[in-house]
């Protein structure tokens, strides 16, 4: 059986696994993010909605400390993580993927995930000399684990082709499956859905709720209302950089305001890109 | 007779040191995207330091220099390479937490102009313009060796130094640090996103690379007992580039194919050439142009390198070949025979699936 959770988890408490309090992000006069305020519960599927341009892929980007925020904070358990370095948000559980599937190019399908566990023994100097033995176990360790969610994700007959020869599909696919091995409490995830086919949306769909079901919290960006009726609890609609409603699908239904205004015209615009 | 085979040694020496050279920036280019272009710095700090640290205190000689610690062979070499990581270090704190590829490269090349000049002129560091020389030959005495036994003998000796430095780079190239190192270079955003604190990872390869240019600069003079700024202008830096690109990047055997056909064969074997009457030094001139040719041509035509990067392979725990219905799975017959020994990272050319 298939874990996705460590053993420890950094963003531990109760509360919401994420809280996020006006957050404000200005690309010269842009003001992409203007005081987005949202919590992301735990151990639930969370949708990120509103129109194209509307900050949601900045939102994304200052959580996991890709851009500075500007003001505002951010809050990953009972961690204090506004601006904070990307790779110890990271290293506290946070991981994300990109609205382009970003694969690191020249390693292999596997080596994609056999270098995602966030802390590794073989990393060390010290253990590569001294220490092999441990080493040869941990690896073997991340191989089997490797092996099996390479299986899962339907990557297994690629293990061994470089990451830059997949389709579109498989990019996609294979950033998810590297997130997964890197064991997150919490997944953000911008559009995973986008550009590929109906038969792999659903799989796709499938992999969230499984993940959900291993214990991992996940925040989706999606433009697929239907995907998000289907697979989301809950519901933040962004536009201009603010949070204009959270809640279920239904309840955003009923209100008005969003429905006019902002679901209409998703529903109109359709799937992105 | 004699004169024959210390050509062929003095060829020897300079096919193994510039091995050492090239593992030490593909481990900082080819494997972690490092553009050093000052790496002709550190090899010369190796070089000036070693030399340093092995001549006699300075008062009373010809010659200005610091340490001067009468230091034997290895400890001379030793401390070459650890000079030269010291120089990684202050280098690494300047530029590489503020600064991407391109901008890292032009300041690392300004770095290295820098240097040069410093040393070229502040005579008192490393005898300014002149150099150093007179370097003891190691072990030469010892030994009783005459000057051309002792070019057979450094050769072989610095054969053996590279050897050991080869297999000490392939433990790491091997390892989930190299894994690491690569997936920086490929996309340190990515690299970051999932933890990798890249600037660590940057900083240790480059102290890797800069004990192996130290390394490599202390063995040329101990092996010529001289060492001065014509030896180090800035765009040697390149020789040791065309080295890793004629090679083949993120591949040590094609680094040592590199380093014979562009150190060996193409800069230092028509060194040997008798001049072409009336135009004394052109050889040297048609030797660049080789070179920049031969590099265009591979950039061109053959980007990975005559041998270039593995593809690593993995074989798969035995139990792993069974898929969840207990169906034997499809595999390659090279993961099959190392079914049972998991982990012996079977390796095959990229180019070959090409
Ligand atoms: N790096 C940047 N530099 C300048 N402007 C930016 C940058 N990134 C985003 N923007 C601007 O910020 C605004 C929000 O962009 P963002 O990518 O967050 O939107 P989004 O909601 O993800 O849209 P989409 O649904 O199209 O992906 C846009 O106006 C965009 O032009
Ligand atoms: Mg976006």
């Amino acid at each position: 059986m298939m874990t996705y959770q460590d053993t420890t988890t950094p963003a531990g408490g109760d509360g919401p696994i994420l809280r996020c309090e006006g957050i404000t992000k200005a690309f010269g006069g842009v003001n992409a993010v203007n005081g987005a305020t949202f919590d992301v519960p735990r151990n639930k599927i969370t949708a990120l909605i509103g129109p194209n341009g509307a900050g949601k892929t900045t939102v994304v980007n200052l959580l996991s400390g890709a851009m500075k925020i500007d003001s505002g904070k951010v809050q990953l358990g009972t961690t204090d993580i506004t601006n904070m370095e990307r790779y110890k948000i990271a290293r506290l559980g946070l991981m994300r993927t990109f609205q382009l599937s970003r694969e690191l190019g020249g390693l292999t399908v596997l080596e994609n995930l056999l270098v995602a566990p966030k802390v590794q023994a073989g990393e060390s100097l010290f253990n590569i000399f001294f220490r092999p033995r441990l080493l040869k176990r941990e690896e073997r360790q991340n191989l089997e684990r490797a092996v099996e969610i390479l299986r899962t994700y339907g990557l297994f007959d690629l293990r061994d082709n470089l990451a830059r020869e997949l389709s579109g599909g498989q990019k996609k696919l294979l950033e998810i499956s590297r997130g997964v091995m890197a064991s997150p409490s919490l997944f953000l995830l911008d559009e995973p859905m986008a550009g590929v086919n109906p038969a792999l949306i659903d799989k796709i769909g499938g992999y969230i709720l499984d993940m959900k079901a291993q214990g991992v919290t996940v925040l989706m960006i999606e433009h697929n209302l239907n995907v998000v009726e289907r697979i989301c609890d809950n519901v933040v609609v962004l536009a201009e950089g603010r949070t204009l409603a959270t809640g279920t699908m239904s309840e955003l239904r009923e209100n008005k305001e969003v429905v006019t205004a902002y679901l209409g015209e998703i529903i109109n615009a359709g799937p992105s890109h | 007779m004699a004169q024959f085979w210390f050509y062929v040694f003095t060829l020897v020496f300079f096919l193994f040191d510039y091995f050492i050279l090239a593992m030490g920036l593909n481990i900082q280019y080819g494997e972690t995207g490092i553009l050093n272009f000052a790496y002709i710095g550190f090899v010369a700090i190796g070089a000036y330091v070693t030399g340093a640290v092995s001549l006699p205190n300075s008062v009373g000689t010809a010659q200005q220099y610091i340490f001067g610690f009468n230091l034997p062979f290895p400890f001379s070499l030793l401390a070459g390479g650890v000079a030269a990581m010291l120089l990684a270090v202050v280098v690494a704190a300047i530029t590489l937490r503020r600064l991407r590829t391109d901008y890292l490269a032009m300041v690392l090349i300004s770095l290295s102009l820098v240097l040069y000049d410093v040393i070229n002129n502040y005579v008192r560091l490393f005898n300014g313009a002149d150099g150093l020389y007179n370097v003891p030959q190691p072990m030469a005495g010892v030994l009783h060796l005459t000057s051309n036994a002792f070019v057979v003998f450094f050769a072989c000796v610095t054969g053996v130094i590279s050897l050991i430095m080869w297999a000490g780079m392939s433990r790491i190239t091997r390892s989930p640090l190299g894994r690491t190192f690569r997936a920086i270079r490929d996309d340190p955003d990515v690299a970051s996103a999932l933890g990798k604190g890249v600037f660590r990872y940057q900083l240790t390869s480059m102290l890797i690379g800069s004990f192996y240019a130290g390394i490599g600069g202390g063995l040329i003079i101990q092996f010529g007992g001289s060492f001065n700024p014509t030896a180090w202008l800035p765009g040697e830096t390149f020789v040791v580039f065309a080295v890793i690109i004629v090679g083949g990047v993120g591949n040590n055997v094609g680094l040592l194919m590199g380093a014979l056909l562009v150190e060996t064969l193409l800069i230092h074997l028509p060194a040997f050439l008798p001049d072409i009457p009336g135009h004394a030094g052109l050889i040297e001139y048609i030797d660049a142009m080789v070179i920049g040719i031969m590099l265009m041509v591979m950039l061109w035509f053959r980007p990975q390198g005559i041998i270039p990067e593995r593809v690593r392979h993995f074989a798969l725990p035995a139990g792993e070949l069974l898929n969840r219905d207990g169906h034997s799975v499809e595999a390659p017959p090279e993961t099959m025979n190392n079914a049972a020994s998991t982990l012996s990272a079977s390796e095959t050319h990229e180019g070959d699936r090409a």
